[in-house]
């Protein structure tokens, strides 16, 4: 199963301090001085809705549609993720259209914008959330989230989940006495 | 391989330890430290708030000389130090000779300057100037809470700490949003809800807290002081209250019962704008809870009942018993890093430092006594809020501004202005160029947090120690230091070697925080004041045995009657202007303005949050640029559609030049603690065809005003 990045709702006070972790973990050193608002392209997106606030990114689905629609290979199924072969992207946005979350982009690349127009290619590549598999200590917006609202959701993960929800299922079955359940004879 | 320094974040008053990372004799990064409020975590302010210390020019100049000129209608030129503080010693001396001390007015800083530099400063205008015209920007914020728990319980300050609010079993939140003021708190309410905490919330808007509230009140903009009556109300009737604990513990029940009983949920649901079995069973759950917490914060207090308004809540917490233990209390939330310990050091017109009374003829000998001055002045002074009014009057010639902006945070900013324009003298001490400087005849660069060291008080009483990362950069000198010079050229030989002296000086003076030394502030050192001497641990929560800092050592129950918001709406203004907080900014701007990351979140000229159906009733569309016009002026603002914003209100942040909502706001005060009434402006929208004009206008206007700054220093 697919790993993913993943906020709680629940514990998100909106504060964008991830968007930042997230743009300036997937940039050049000097980042922080060359910022700005055209070149800002978070890989998570706080959303607020009138009665949620949560970043979103991409879940890594396991059939995952970018992959499937996309032309060229970029988008494959590997390291428990859907990853990026930047070098093989065309930008033809398939991706994006397909995208039930709206969580990838096609964007400029850093080099084009270096020599742009000079080049007359423009190099793009598909950006979404890549478990930030490049950083030692993991994804950055999980690190500075102050709510600590963002986790890495993975097989064992969901599955104690699911051990501990089956658990109080089971104890709140268990207020059926013998014979009380719905659907037993009684004696 | 970089240095790490330990700090305190310089922007809100949860007090956030961090490191500074540091190569090459520059600031390079910022992690969290394991302090005691903030456990590791921080905001994005303080992990990526730091790059305005490299100069980055994004918004204002560093001020890296002094600046001066003889003539308002000169431009300022670079000085030595030697002459600018020569200029400011006679030309405050001189106003002092013709028109009195009193005509001079003094501020301190809640911000970067620290504890020391504040303490010197109101000891420059007590005892070297001679007047206790000395105040700071706490009038425009919390000052209705001092006042108002002084009067009730007796001290002004939270009753129970940061750390205790994950542990309380009900959070009551009235007017306050954490997510966007101080994020290190919203996170100790999330953990409080996982606790079990049930959660109520008060509040025009549906903030963040709301959404995870287990009952929110959505309440009319101004209805306070009506609404905490029938708090009181209900507690009494339904006989909810602690009725031992208000026998053994408290006065005034009587007169208090009296004025609450018409402010039943009936009578108030019109007010509030929520149901009575909603009022009902908020206090039916705050009463149920074994312990209980109420936090407050602008919501409560920058109104013209604020200090009103304080004590009411003070009682529905006497009537409770939810003092005097761990994990209940009265929490008003203090904003700014430093603004707890600028009222600690006695930056206010009634109060030396340490919160002793200036009218207190005993008090007045030992300070004397310490300062070596034969007296000192014994009546209160001015509050800052009246400066406008007391240059009418030709009662205020001079204007001392350190680390504050009043050209930007004071309501009604042509008001400000015109006075700037009136006064014989202004002197602007501070890191970046402002607003307020424009006006100034002398300008005193000093270094800024990250650039000195000192101590700070945080939102609960906590003494914390803040460290000196990088050499400043340009000819600037530490506030404490330009206030020494200043004092001595005036004729008060004063001289420090460093901010530990000066610490030691004002420990020996106040009783409440003797014991807190430097030592004990080492690394992560946390001394919560009272703390009276050095093997004393310091104090988390106060009145513990439910002693109350009253004369008579109970705590006292008040209501008043609730009084309707000041500015009429009418047919020409019709809409409510509140304004509020975002998290990514903090207070005026001048700091996180020249920050990098921050200011590619949020720029020029602000959201203005407004309500989809009143949107569609002006024809406004999401993220266009709308004109707000109030009795008092115009400002240029971008639309932000939500829900989240009630009906016949739109909300404001007060950080923009261009949509300087300031420009907008009221100048009415609290009668006791001159706090303006912020929240609650009447205003017009007007909708802009032309929307690529509008645009090109703002980055005209933009530019201009960034321009004009630059200018004004010269580089």
């Amino acid at each position: 199963m697919n790993k993913l990045v993943i906020a709680d709702p629940g514990k998100c006070i909106g504060c964008r301090t991830c968007e930042i972790a997230c743009v300036l973990a997937h940039s050049a050193a000097d980042a922080m001085v060359r910022m700005s608002p055209a070149s800002f392209h978070p890989r998570l997106m706080v959303v607020k809705t009138t009665t949620v606030s949560t970043p979103v990114q991409c879940r890594q689905c396991e059939d995952a549609p970018c992959a499937v629609v996309c032309p060229t290979g970029t988008l494959v199924l590997r390291n428990n993720s859907v990853e990026v072969i930047p070098s093989r992207c065309i930008g033809c946005k398939s991706c994006m259209i397909a995208c039930r979350f709206g969580v990838i982009e096609v964007l400029p690349c850093e080099a084009t914008l270096a020599d742009w127009p000079l080049s007359s290619r423009m190099h793009v590549e598909a950006v979404k959330c890549d478990l930030c598999e490049h950083r030692a200590s993991g994804p950055a917006c999980i690190e500075v989230c102050p709510m600590k609202a963002i986790s890495i959701v993975d097989a064992i993960v969901l599955a104690e989940a699911a051990r501990k929800r089956r658990e109080h299922a089971a104890m709140v079955q268990a207020a059926f006495g013998p014979g009380d359940s719905p659907g037993q004879a009684s004696t | 391989m970089a240095e790490r320094v330990l700090t305190v974040c310089p922007y809100c008053g949860s007090g956030c330890k961090m490191n500074l990372l540091v190569e090459n004799g520059a600031i390079v990064g910022a992690e969290g430290a394991h302090g005691v409020t903030n456990e590791g975590e921080l905001c994005l302010k303080g992990y990526y708030g730091w790059d305005f210390l490299n100069d980055t020019k994004l918004l204002t100049p560093r001020l890296k000389k002094p600046l001066l000129r003889r003539r308002r209608s000169e431009e300022l030129k670079e000085v030595s130090w030697d002459e600018a503080i020569q200029f400011t010693a006679s030309r405050l001396q001189k106003i002092k000779h013709k028109h009195g001390a009193n005509s001079i007015m003094l501020t301190g800083s809640a911000r970067g300057s620290g504890n020391e530099a504040n303490y010197v400063m109101q000891k420059l205008a007590r005892a070297v100037i001679g007047t206790n015209n000395i105040d700071h920007c706490a009038r425009l914020c919390h000052a209705p809470s001092v006042a108002g728990l002084q009067a009730t319980v007796g001290n002004g300050a939270m009753s129970n700490s940061i750390v205790e609010l994950e542990n309380t079993k009900c959070i009551f939140v009235f007017g306050y949003n954490a997510a966007d003021s101080h994020p290190i708190v919203a996170r100790r309410i999330i953990k409080a809800k996982e606790k079990g905490a049930k959660i109520v919330v008060c509040d025009p808007r549906f903030i963040e807290t709301a959404r995870i509230a287990d009952l929110y009140l959505p309440i009319k903009n101004g209805c306070n002081m009506a609404l905490v009556n029938a708090f009181g109300n209900v507690l009494i009737e339904e006989k909810l209250y602690n009725q031992e604990y208000v026998a053994k513990h408290t006065k005034g029940f009587d007169e208090y019962k009296a004025v609450v009983a018409r402010y039943t949920p009936e009578y108030v649901e019109k007010i509030a704008g929520v149901s009575s079995a909603q009022i009902r069973e908020a206090m039916r759950i705050y009463a149920a809870a074994p312990s209980a917490t109420i936090v407050w914060g602008m919501g409560v207090t920058q109104w013209g009942q604020g200090v009103s308004v304080v004590k009411g809540l003070s009682a529905l917490a006497l009537l409770t018993g939810n003092l005097g233990r761990p994990n209940v209390g009265v929490d008003p939330v203090r904003g700014q890093n430093n603004v707890q310990g600028s009222c600690d050091m006695g930056v206010l017109p009634n109060f030396f430092p340490g919160y002793q009374k200036v009218t207190d003829p005993e008090v007045r000998a030992k300070f004397a006594k310490a300062w070596g001055v034969p007296d000192l002045p014994a009546n209160p002074g001015y509050c800052l809020t009246e400066v406008p009014h007391l240059v009418k009057q030709g009662k205020l010639k001079a204007y001392y501004v350190m680390g504050e902006d009043p050209a930007q945070s004071d309501p009604n900013l042509a008001g400000i202005r015109e006075a700037l324009e009136e006064m014989e003298l202004v002197v602007v001490q501070d890191i970046f160029m402002n607003k307020t400087a424009l006006f100034a005849d002398v300008i005193l660069p000093a270094t800024s947090w990250g650039e000195h060291e000192g101590v700070y008080t945080c939102a609960d009483r906590g003494f914390q120690r803040f460290n000196k990362a990088i050499e400043p950069q340009g000819d600037v000198k530490p506030d404490w230091e330009i206030l020494s010079l200043l004092a001595t050229a005036i004729g008060y030989p004063m001289k420090y070697k460093n901010t530990k002296e000066i610490w030691n000086e004002l420990r020996e003076l106040c009783p409440l925080f003797s014991g807190a030394t430097y030592e004990r502030m080492d690394g992560l050192g946390y001394v919560q004041w009272p703390c009276p001497a050095p093997s004393h641990p310091g104090t988390q929560y106060l009145y513990d045995g439910n002693k109350f800092d009253t004369p008579d050592g109970r705590g006292y129950l008040s209501a008043a009657e609730w009084i309707p918001p000041f500015d009429k709406l009418d047919e020409e203004f019709p809409v409510i202007l509140c304004t509020v907080r975002e998290v990514g900014h903090y207070s005026v701007r001048t700091m996180t303005g020249n920050c990098r990351a921050l200011q590619t979140l949020a720029d020029e000229p602000g959201c203005l949050q407004i309500n989809s159906a009143d949107a569609r009733k002006h024809g406004i569309d999401d993220q266009q640029l709308v004109w707000i016009s109030s009795r008092r002026g115009k400002a240029l603002v971008r639309a932000q559609v939500t829900d989240r914003a009630n009906e016949g209100a739109v909300y404001m942040t007060y950080q923009w030049w261009v949509g300087a909502c300031n420009e907008l706001t009221v100048d009415h005060f609290d009668p006791v603690s001159k706090t303006p009434e912020y929240k609650y402006s009447a205003v017009r929208l007007e909708s802009i065809k032309d929307q690529a004009a509008a645009e090109a206008y703002l980055q005209t206007q933009y530019n201009a005003m960034r321009e004009k700054l630059t200018n004004v220093v010269g580089n």
